[in-house]
């Protein structure tokens, strides 16, 4: 579950290119014009390999602090069904940490020192994660706005021209195309339920609709250039564009629930064919992701411990490995 | 054959299920690598599915839906054995547990597959291959970790000594146990207590754990008849949280 | 030290997580970093084995623990396998139509059918895609297995990368434990056609119209 936003900063295009050798450059750019993939033992350009670990370790950190939110209510689920589906849910973010690391890894950075980086504060992910679940309704609002949101960017990168992540992504939406549905059907069954559990899916409603407009990262006028990694089909679509394209497809169907989204501003203009909306607050998108937001804390300690809790497991099978090989693929 | 029998033994099977897979679930997400995270999380998810298959069961026999049962009742009502209602503690703990429980249940499956009451038998044949991947995992993990190191050993084996008299307390012979064994229902929880000692007992000797020595004294009985220890009621009160809400409510 | 967490999640609750923890890490050991393997997948039976990805694995047995969990939790499957990482021999990539066996140059061969070992040989034929396995030869080493592969492969599709994994190195699951996969089809509440609501917002849409 990542949105994209805000995973390409700091870039210095001119100093990053000037070392590289023109005749691979032209090759590896006409690959990419041509459609193919990029796979781990092609030459790739430093700039290139930089940010696709970049994107790929704060996608994969992402599902695995993504698995925490909705874990609040996996003791609690009400009834068989709900309970199973939570369990499966949570346990595909896991899956697609996994696999996110490992596509992550062909590119040259260690699972375990990625986890490091994560757990020591070093890198970032997705900003809504660092809100609490307070309810079952918020869970599944997660499940469902918040999974929507995550596959529109996924779709997107899924096209991208790393072949790893790609494979990965492949097999991350397959199985997304779940967790939307079963947030949808339990989101569903809240809004047409009785009083009192409407009541609870409209609040929370209200609580995520910033972090929703938060996900997909500032307004792409605020954000970094980044033709160069859109040429190399890295970033795929701009922050704008997720935002657009999610309110797109979700709007109505909130509506169609007879819900209200929490802000008196929103509406297609027909004219321009966009939605206009408030903007959310982009300083405390700034505060948050900077570690000042309701459960930055927790998140990371909880990581940490289920780190230190573990290390004797994985102490005791540890088979040192000589050579360190990287995935193939 | 009196279906108050057939009841009961269902309902054990169905509670202790429930309550372990709601255990094991807490690892969901924090287990001791990714991987590993993902594989005891199936497992949770399995034995949660396997206990609505015996609530089922037991719905065509004119008890309540499955939620009903499993999210009204208080502790009091729970048959499951003491052993899966203890918190879920260090991983250590929980593969232990996991590795007893299991082996545990994949005997009793075999042999209600040659049950004389049909749908108990399909249900067990139909569940076979899953409690296979269960053993087959609890199995190599004891392998592995109770060879491994010091530590790793010293922590097995105090898993497994305060869990063993618990592991006993599975085999609580049920009221009807004389008729359950006469009508071919079931071979019984004594004979099932030997088939899992020797398969246990076969793990453990390929490990450097010892299987402690317990005197019938020290078993934990009392599950099959309602009396728990102090943590299954709170178990069961967060599980029903949200539940209690609106329990007509659909959810 | 006592527990200083106040969260929302019960499981957290009991985690014992301290002021320590809350604030910093322990510095990691060393090496940390188990092997990866390959795990190959056969979806459906007579499909045929398609890789699927890699676990973090100490060893095979428990690779194959997790491979079964990670790759074969959904839909169908009839078959895995899984072989360290460092097993695999890859061949360069090509692209662009070519395909790597263009490049394979003249091997000079020793006719000796009884010498040699098994290989599995697998197929990458579009870049981004899984490989597939196509089949399995017999050869004195790596080079001829190449070599012989490019002899028996029909070609009806370029082939942008080649594995080859030694036959010895490679560990498929036995057929008696095949089982594992049987209640598959039985896990519905994984698959999104367990969660269909649209009648739930019909008859809520008609209530809220004989309301008004």
């Amino acid at each position: 579950m990542y949105g994209g936003g805000n995973s390409f900063e700091h870039l210095d295009l001119d100093r990053s290119l000037e070392n590289e050798d023109p005749q691979l450059l032209a090759e590896f750019e006409a690959r990419i014009a041509r459609g193919e993939k990029i796979e781990p033992s092609d030459w790739m350009p430093a700039l290139y390999r930089k940010q696709l670990i970049r994107m790929i370790e704060q996608h994969a950190h992402s599902e695995i602090i993504g698995a925490l939110p909705e874990g609040t209510w996996i003791t609690r689920a009400p009834g068989f069904k709900r309970k199973m589906a939570l369990m499966a849910k949570v346990q595909d973010e896991v899956g697609h940490a996994q696999l996110l690391y490992a596509a992550a890894e062909t590119l040259g950075k260690p699972r375990e020192k990625m986890i490091e980086d994560l757990i020591n504060g070093k890198s970032k992910y997705s900003n809504i994660f660092n809100y609490p679940a307070y309810t079952w309704a918020d869970s599944t609002v997660i499940s469902w706005l918040v999974d929507a949101g995550a596959i529109v960017n996924q779709l997107a990168n899924s096209k991208g021209s790393y072949g790893p992540y790609c494979r990965a992504l492949d097999r991350i939406c397959a199985e997304e195309a779940f967790h939307l549905k079963y947030g949808h059907h339990s989101v569903i069954h809240l809004s047409t339920g009785s009083a009192k559990q409407r009541e609870m899916v409209q609040a929370a409603l209200n609580r995520w609709w910033t972090p929703l407009m938060h996900f997909f990262g500032p307004p792409d006028k605020m954000s970094t250039h980044t033709e160069i990694l859109t040429r190399w089909k890295v970033k795929m679509s701009t922050n704008d564009e997720n935002r657009q394209q999610f309110l797109d497809m979700y709007v109505p169907k909130i509506w169609d629930l007879g819900l209200t989204i929490p802000d008196p501003n929103l509406k297609k203009n027909e004219t321009t064919e966009k939605w206009e909306y408030t903007e959310p607050d982009w300083e405390e998108f700034k505060r948050v992701i900077n570690g000042d937001g309701p459960c930055n804390k927790e998140r990371l300690a909880v990581r940490r411990r289920a780190e230190e809790r573990g290390a004797w497991v994985r102490k005791a099978i540890m088979k040192p490995v000589e050579k360190p090989v990287t995935p193939l693929a | 054959m009196n279906q108050l029998a057939i009841k009961e033994l269902l309902y054990k099977i169905a509670d202790d299920q429930l309550i372990l897979g709601h255990r094991n679930s807490e690892w969901t997400g924090v287990g001791p690598t990714l991987e590993e995270d993902i594989a005891f999380s199936s497992m949770a998810q399995d034995k949660v599915g396997q206990s609505l298959a015996f609530y089922k069961l037991l719905h065509n026999m004119g008890e309540n839906d499955p939620d009903t049962v499993a999210f009204m009742r208080n502790a009091e009502q729970f048959h499951n054995c003491q052993l899966v209602e203890l918190p879920s503690g260090e991983y250590d703990f929980s593969l232990i547990r996991h590795f007893l429980f299991d082996f545990a249940e994949s005997a009793r499956f075999r042999r209600l597959s040659e049950s004389s009451v049909k749908d108990i038998a399909d249900v067990a044949n139909k569940l076979k291959g899953e409690i296979k991947y269960h053993t087959m995992h609890a199995n190599i993990w004891i392998k592995k970790l109770g060879n491994a190191t010091d530590e790793s050993i010293e922590r097995l084996q105090s898993a497994l000594n305060y869990a063993f008299p618990y592991a006993l307390g599975i085999f609580e012979k049920s009221p009807f146990e004389t008729d359950l064994i006469e009508n071919g229902v079931f071979v019984g929880e004594a004979q099932l207590q030997e088939e899992w000692l020797e398969e246990v007992q076969n793990v453990i000797n390929q490990t450097q754990l010892i299987l402690p020595t317990v005197t019938d004294e020290e078993i934990k009985y009392g599950g099959r008849i309602g009396k728990h220890t102090n943590h299954l009621q709170p178990l069961l009160t967060e599980m029903s949280e949200v539940f209690k809400i609106d329990p007509t409510a659909e959810w | 030290m006592t527990a200083i967490l106040e969260s929302l999640d019960p499981r957290v609750k009991r985690m014992g997580i301290t002021a320590e923890n809350l604030n910093a890490f322990p510095t990691p050991p060393e090496n940390d970093q188990f092997a990866t393997y390959q795990v190959i997948i056969e979806p459906k039976e007579g499909k045929g084995y398609e890789s699927a990805g890699i676990v973090h694995a100490p060893d095979a047995e428990i690779a194959f623990l997790f491979g079964k969990e990670q790759y074969s939790r959904r839909f169908t499957c009839s078959g895995m396998a899984v072989a360290a990482t460092a097993d695999v021999l890859a061949s360069p990539f090509t692209e662009n139509k070519i395909s790597v066996y263009d490049l394979l140059e003249y091997a000079s061969l020793e006719e000796n059918n009884s010498a040699g070992e098994f290989y599995e040989v697998f197929h990458l034929y579009k870049r981004g895609k899984q490989h597939s396995h196509w089949g399995r030869v017999k050869a004195v080493n790596p080079e001829q297995a190449l070599y012989e592969a490019k002899e028996a492969y029909d070609h009806s599709k370029p082939v942008y990368n080649i594995w080859l994994i030694a036959s010895d190195n490679i560990f498929f699951a036995d057929e008696n434990i095949k089982q594992i996969w049987d209640t598959l089809p039985l896990k519905t509440h994984r698959d999104v056609r367990d969660y269909k609501a649209q009648d739930k917002i019909n008859a809520y849409k008609e209530r809220i119209k004989s309301n008004l």
